[in-house]
């Protein structure tokens, strides 16, 4: 199945909810965390997202309309 | 010379060869290049350094190269020049501008990194280039790719500026021109370079890319006499300008280059309008949060700067600041430094001059310490900006008498010489 490395970023009214375990319930994803940050005002979150090409779509307008900036990680540090 | 250890991770530590690699496979982090300063020190001396040619390639030994340099044999040693008449405008004592108005071939800092990269391109044997850009890496690529006998690919924004679109297109690339903002342009790039085996230069190459910016660093220490200003205003887009002059100079200190310790303060200058890694400075996040682009400054217009953080980084733990600046300081400090240097500089240059002028009033830099100013890109490529703010003079006829009373009414005085 397709994999695509993302970094969602999260505002901060966010960071408390259970945003990936949702992801991975309502849609065939399997989230596959490698790193993240979160701080007082924001969170970060760099993963790995596997499933067929639709679903990966549909699960990511899914967090965009959460709130959620998802950005293509290419070796993004933090 | 095994001087190149290899890629490192920048998160994790992991080592990688070094092959055309960009990210860690297990932490997603940013990989960059290792090197053996052990095997460099005691051998890299100033006076070897001094003894190498007038460009980049005297600091060749601190650079990610097996073999010769293939392209770019006249890029960098650009002109530090003492800026006298616009440290007097600034209230400053002591002012410099690092002008890389007037880099080779392509008139930007960009040159110094495509140099190294189409170098390293040629030792992987890739047979075609290719870069997603704000305009002067476009210029830089297609440029450096003729040098160099290579196929190339730029993919721009759309709506860049004519100047940068001509000084790309000169060279004959396959231009792709693309509907969106850099961001957007940069997503498209790293699907096709999961797709086809091409050099991006600033994504598959990116280790060895950006440690061209070095030079920028070197070239300040060594031009100051082998030690480092009090302070230095950097432009960022992406981030990685600033983080690779910090390390070209931290470099310099641990080889004992310098005369003395490498105390100087990084401070960043980003436009009002795509300036989030100021914006993470002012607030102290580490999380640079992404914007949407919307600033004369094209060539900073990146609103997902993929070396925010360790921008940030370094910014802070030098004891620097970041600044902003709005469209009418960008060309207020781009009219600024032309008329007080006589050096043309592109947006990115204005927002330099303005967010320094800004940290200065603040006083964040002491009027009495040595500051030096990055001027990164040429005047010419971005001439729309200053276009509507300019005007001819003096408008007359062909005669003495029309040219006297257009002088006379515009209240300019002179003295005629004395003919008796």
């Amino acid at each position: 199945m397709p994999k695509r490395m993302v970094t969602l970023i999260f505002p901060q009214t966010l960071v408390t909810e259970p945003v990936i375990y949702r992801l991975s319930r309502q849609f065939k994803i399997i989230p596959n965390v490698r790193r993240a940050r979160v701080t007082e005002k924001a969170g970060e979150v760099m993963l790995e997202l596997e499933g067929e090409e639709e679903e990966l779509n549909r699960g990511i307008a899914y967090l965009n309309t959460l709130g959620i900036r998802v950005e293509p990680t290419q070796g993004k540090g933090h | 010379m095994a001087k190149v250890r290899g890629l490192k991770c920048r998160e994790c530590g992991r080592p990688y060869p070094a092959d055309p690699l960009h990210v860690c496979e297990f932490c997603f982090g940013p990989l960059e290049v290792d090197y053996d300063y052990d095997r460099l020190r005691g051998t890299l001396t100033r006076k070897a350094i001094e003894s190498g040619p007038p460009s980049i390639w005297r600091y060749r030994a601190l650079l990610p190269i097996e073999g010769d340099p293939a392209v770019g044999m006249h890029c960098g040693m650009t002109p530090l020049v003492k800026a006298r008449n616009l440290a007097r405008a600034l209230g400053m004592r002591e002012v410099y501008v690092k002008n890389d108005t007037v880099n080779h071939p392509s008139f930007s800092f960009k040159d110094r990194v495509v140099a190294v990269a189409i170098t390293k391109a040629l030792e992987f044997d890739f047979k075609v280039v290719a870069c997603a850009s704000t305009g002067n890496l476009a210029n830089s690529v297609a440029a450096h790719a003729a040098e160099g006998g290579l196929q190339s690919f730029v993919f721009m924004p759309a709506d860049l500026e004519q100047g940068k679109v001509i000084g790309t297109l000169i060279y004959s690339p396959t231009l792709v021109a693309v509907e969106g903002n850099y961001d957007e342009v940069n997503r498209l790039c790293s699907e096709i370079a999961d797709k086809y085996r091409w050099a991006f230069v600033n994504i598959n190459i990116r280790p060895y890319y950006a440690e061209g910016s070095k030079t920028f660093g070197y070239e300040i220490a060594e031009q100051l006499g082998w030690r480092t200003p009090q302070h230095i205003v950097v432009p960022a887009a992406g981030g990685s300008l600033v983080i690779k002059i910090w390390k070209g100079l931290k470099e310099f200190e641990r080889l004992g280059l310098l005369s003395g310790p490498c105390a100087v303060r990084m401070h960043l200058a980003q436009a009002e309008g795509c300036g989030p890694i100021v914006t993470a400075i002012k607030e102290n996040s580490e999380i640079i949060k992404p914007v949407k682009p919307k600033t004369i400054a094209k060539s900073l217009a990146i609103g997902n700067p993929a070396d925010g953080y360790y921008a940030y980084k370094v910014v802070k733990g030098s004891g620097g600041h970041g600044e902003h600046a709005s469209d009418d300081e960008i060309v207020e400090g781009m009219k600024l430094l032309a008329s007080t240097e006589g050096i043309f500089a592109e947006t990115a240059g204005g927002v330099t001059v303005a967010a320094a002028k800004r940290l200065i009033e603040q006083g964040r830099i002491p009027r009495d310490e040595s500051l030096v100013l990055c001027i990164t890109g040429n005047g010419l490529k971005t001439q729309e900006a200053v276009a509507p703010t300019l005007k001819v003079s003096l408008q007359i006829k062909p005669t003495l008498r029309s040219f006297d009373e257009s002088m006379t009414s515009h209240g300019i005085e002179v003295t005629p010489r004395n003919l008796s």
